[in-house]
């Protein structure tokens, strides 16, 4: 169960719409037709199992994209599809599958999978293979350094928690601050990156508690982490324990302000908590309120397809179709050719982030940046320190 | 210093509170799990699922169908009742002759099955389930404790007192009591006992489903993969209360609560689950009967032998097996590097199989943490390598060590029989999985081994798909072919008395500890480099790459293929391996058949593919 998470991804798409579509709707007719053999993306991640949930996640992401790629031409006219295998998100499984791709010339990028463990257990397989690897949610540091063919638009912590340390110690003003973590390689590694950034900005880590995935009681550890005294609460949690934990939280009697990483970002996560949300403080890379044109279509789109608010997994998964089949359209549908233009293109939009263009050297998102969450009246809003 | 400084400041209070208050819900999870043991002699795996089952059916009727509280509680009562009743009616009367072992293995098809259908029909995204109770708190201490809270106590001592008042004051308590004594003098009493367990199952399930309802109100959520780590948690309380003991039950959940809780206070809650099996295997070994049975009288033991069903093996013919070895060589001759993977795979799940075929089926202990062997050789040579050690090397040491450590650990379990083996060793290995998580210095802790040196045998590397096949293949056959003569040695025959009537045995002058210590030795460094040429395989491995589910998967081979048969737990490797791989079109179906498919073959052939040896 180690899950590595990402930032709250959720905004993609639009780039390749705007660089792509523009210029396929002045030479096409206005429906664009796709035709000709299907340009396929290979799909490695967990329809059932303990992580199924994400999966099926992605799947919305997916579909919404190619439902708008296709809309518009498709990669050049070739209507773009995916083949989605079912991982488990277990590495047995994940190595049979790059297998499997590898050594499938329809396949010519593959996505996922799920964790750490198991996309990273079949890197050495795509690498040796020379088929990229895109791990849309693998934001543990070391996923992209398995080699070249490894790319990622998942933030690493490495940039995200000195983002939220900064939030936490110089718009908060938090002075002592109580970290509880997930304790995964992300969540450890989320908890140790953002105690450095706080005490450097001059907090004060009073208690660090981590917690087992599958835990659900949090009272004994609150307990733990309500004695050290704290003056602000963050949480490196998933949605579904971050809720499980502000809960519990507020019905020990702690009242101190709470910040939890982007990946609470979810409308699961008011649900799930009820009112002991309100006041949590998040901060994301995808804003539903935000009015960059690609944000309004990508969340529309989805309301209007599944008829619910989409999360930030599905925000993943939606944009890394786009930033693939804008790879694809510049660059070409070579598997080599994919790889090289990942690491050329750039300006691209995206439902996360405004522009993505990618560093060739550690082949991360370049420079994203964050917008401040806060929970009012049982709504994510933008926050402003005017807020108070 | 600072320790003794934190205990006396502690407080004490509140984290009792909150250990009062997890532990009804373990108490309530373990009264259903104590009176189905009582009857059945079984763990119920399944009960876990029908948790689930109450809390999707609480769902459906309060947010769903927007029904009252009263009128939800008594529906998730009768549903959950009619799938215990089910799994009885199902996948246990038919398994009444069996060996002990079939009925447990099918409670854990079932639990599979339950838990997909739920994936399937509910999304296996958590969801919220609010219900309109009370929000009234008390405060206690510094914390607070809620109507809820006092709800989900309340009915766990009602249910345990309820029960307790019918087993031991009605006349069918008694056919109950009497069925579970003696299923036989109890028919001929007139007794039904078909319709006797059936209640019981169905009463056990109600009480499930209405755990599942409650603890998904308290947390406001509920989520289909929640079920298994109650079941285990609930297990935990009734080895401490005594297996068959209802009232029992009650103190061994809070028992269990107040201890996780004051070691949360204490280390922290990384360690929680760590002290819940610590303190199940203290039980098992010291005070098997629970801690509120009175003197130490043993535990009844009448399971050594039959806990494994005897049949004449069947031998493969020598060509054949030739004929096949050389269909194994060939195979990745026709270039189709997927199947080649699988088939890998397959083979180091073989590995696994043989191990664990060995100590489970030869001599008899079955085993539910062989993960932790596994998890011992791939960490050892995992850490080595990655120090600069040869791989070839590594993978000697890895087997080594699992050898060494898990004989080590497994030592104390050595005297345990039958069902008690099986809890023990699954203590043992989620203990071995939260050190590796816990014990940051040595194995990195939740970041896991990363960048492990790829597969080479004195510079040569082995890491190409066609190499890696071919060298794990030879592995396998090699370890098979070495256990082959192992069995038809004396130690084969001493192995099989030890399981046939270990006390007979011990009359003869053969020293069973020692024995059972080979074995152990043999199987842990079979496991061992399985683990380790998987993790130069992966290049990554975690705490949790090896972990209970793995157990089962490996216990299920074994049988599959017929406990202790060699080249049964082969064929149960390479069919287990392979089966998900070709439901891989069904998608989210694929669970389901594969727990049917398990289901099916206890019941059908509960002795395994090829007869146990």
């Amino acid at each position: 169960m180690t899950t590595k998470r990402s930032l709250p991804t959720f905004t993609r798409r639009g780039f390749g719409a705007l660089a792509g579509a523009t210029m396929l709707t002045a030479a096409l007719p206005a429906f664009a037709q796709t035709s000709g053999e299907p340009v396929y993306i290979g799909v490695s991640g967990p329809k059932t199992g303990l992580h199924a949930q994400y999966g099926a996640l992605w799947v919305q992401g997916f579909d919404l994209a190619l439902d708008k790629i296709n809309g518009e031409g498709g990669i050049n006219g070739r209507p773009l599809e995916y083949i989605f295998e079912d991982s488990q998100n277990d590495p047995r499984q994940t190595i049979a599958i790059a297998q499997k791709f590898i050594a499938d010339p329809k396949i010519v990028a593959e996505a996922g999978d799920f964790s750490s463990t198991s996309s990273m257990a079949a890197s050495p397989l795509y690498q040796r293979g020379g088929l990229v690897q895109f791990g849309f949610t693998n934001s543990h540091p070391d996923f992209t350094k398995t080699g070249d063919y490894m790319w990622s638009n998942s933030i690493p912590q490495s940039q995200e928690q000195p983002l939220y340390a900064d939030f936490a110690v110089n718009t908060l003003g938090l002075k002592k601050i109580g970290v509880m973590y997930l304790n995964t390689d992300w969540g450890k590694t989320s908890k140790d990156l953002f105690a450095s950034a706080a005490e450097e900005m001059g907090a004060e880590i009073v208690a660090a508690e981590g917690y087992l995935a599958d835990e659900k009681d949090f009272r004994a550890t609150l307990v733990r982490l309500r004695d050290a005294a704290p003056d602000g609460i963050m949480l490196e949690s998933y949605y579904s324990d971050g809720a499980l934990i502000v809960r519990q939280l507020r019905d020990l009697g702690i009242d101190v302000p709470i910040l939890a990483t982007g990946s609470i970002y979810s409308p699961d996560f008011l649900e799930l908590a009820g009112d002991a949300a309100e006041g949590v403080f998040t901060s994301v890379y995808y804003a539903p309120q935000s009015p960059r044109p690609e944000v309004v279509e990508f969340r529309q789109g989805f309301l209007d397809k599944y008829g619910e608010e989409p999360n930030h997994f599905n925000a993943l998964a939606y944009d890394a179709f786009n930033i693939l089949a804008a790879v694809m359209r510049e660059y070409g549908t070579g598997r080599e050719e994919i790889k090289d233009g990942l690491g050329k293109i750039s300006g691209i939009s995206s439902v996360l982030f405004e522009t993505v263009s990618f560093d060739p050297e550690t082949r991360r998102v370049s420079g994203p940046e964050v917008t401040p969450i806060v929970v009012k009246d049982g709504a994510f809003t933008i926050y402003t320190p005017e807020q108070g | 210093m600072e320790f003794l400084s934190s205990l006396i400041s502690m407080p004490w209070l509140d984290y009792s509170i909150s250990g009062l208050v997890i532990g009804s819900i373990y108490a309530l999870m373990a009264v259903g799990l104590a009176l189905i043991f009582g009857v059945a002699n079984l763990i119920n795996f399944a009960h876990g699922a029908v948790f689930t089952v109450g809390a999707y059916i609480g769902w459906t009727c309060l947010v769903g169908l927007g029904l009252p509280l009263g009128v939800t509680i008594v529906a998730v009562a009768a549903v959950s009742g009619g799938v215990g009743a089910l799994i009885e009616w199902l996948a246990i009367r038919p398994l009444n002759r069996q060996s002990r072992i079939a009925p447990l293995l099918a409670t854990i098809g079932v639990a599979l099955m339950l838990d997909q259908i739920i994936h399937i029909v509910f999304s296996p995204t958590p969801r919220a389930l609010p219900a309109n109770i009370p929000d009234w708190r008390i405060a206690v201490g510094n914390g607070t404790i809620g109507a809820i809270d006092i709800t989900i106590f309340a009915t766990a001592v009602i249910s345990a007192a309820a029960l307790y008042a019918f087993l031991f004051r009605t006349k069918l308590g008694m056919a109950v009591r009497a069925t579970a004594q003696d299923d036989d003098a109890a028919k001929q009493m007139g007794v039904n006992i078909n319709a006797v367990n059936m209640t019981v199952f169905g009463i056990a399930g109600a009480l499930g489903g209405i755990a599942g309802l409650l603890v998904g109100l308290y947390y406001n959520s509920i989520d289909p993969n929640a079920s298994f780590q109650m079941m285990l948690k609930g297990m935990v309380a009734i080895v401490i209360g005594g297996m068959a003991n209802v009232p029992g039950a009650i103190g061994g959940g809070l028992i269990l609560g107040l201890i996780e809780s004051w070691g949360i206070g204490l280390f922290g809650a990384s360690y929680r689950n760590l002290f819940a099996f610590v303190l199940l295997l203290v039980m098992l070994l010291f005070r098997p009967n629970g801690i509120f049975a009175r003197g130490k009288e043993r535990a009844a033991e009448p399971m050594t032998g039959t806990f494994v069903t005897q049949t004449k093996a069947i031998t493969l013919p020598r060509p054949l097996i030739w004929v096949l070895i050389g269909v194994a060589v060939i195979l990745p001759m026709a270039n189709m590097p997927y199947i080649t993977q699988v088939m890998t795979n397959a083979y180091l799940y073989g590995l696994a199989a043989l191990a664990l075929t060995l100590v489970s089926g030869t001599v008899g202990l079955v085993s539910i943490g062989h993960a932790a062997l596994v998890a011992i050789g791939a960490y050892a040579s995992a850490l080595l390598t990655t120090k600069g050690l040869p791989v070839s090397l590594g993978i000697v040491i890895g087997g080594a060590a699992a050898a060494l450590i898990g004989t080590a650990l497994a030592y104390p379990a050595f005297r345990l029989r039958g069902h008690y083996v099986a809890i023990g060793t699954l203590a043992l290995g989620e203990i071995v999985a939260l050190v590796i998580l816990n014990w940051e210095g040595v194995t990195n802790g939740a970041l896991g081994v990363f960048a492990i040196p790829p597969l080479e045998i004195f510079g040569l590397p082995l890491y190409g798909t066609k190499a890696s096949y071919w060298f794990v293949l030879a592995l396998m056959l090699g370890m098979a072919g070495l256990q082959v003569r192992l069995l038809k040695s004396h130690l084969g025959r001493t192995w099989k008395a030890i399981r046939e009537d270990t006390v007979a045995a011990e009359t003869y002058g053969v020293s069973s500890n020692y024995y059972k210590g080979l074995a152990f030795g043999f199987a842990g460094f079979t496991a061992g480099i399985a683990g380790a040429v998987t993790a130069h395989q992966w290049s990554f491995i975690n705490y949790d790459s090896f972990n209970l589910l793995f157990s089962v998967l490996i216990l299920t081979m074994a049988i599959l293929g017929g406990l202790g048969n060699v080249s049964g737990a082969i064929l149960g490797a390479i069919l287990v391996a392979a089966l998900p791989e070709m439901f891989r079109t069904l998608a989210e179906y694929r669970m389901l058949f594969y727990g049917a498919a398990l289901v099916i073959l206890i019941r059908f052939r509960p002795q395994g593919l090829l007869g146990s040896g």
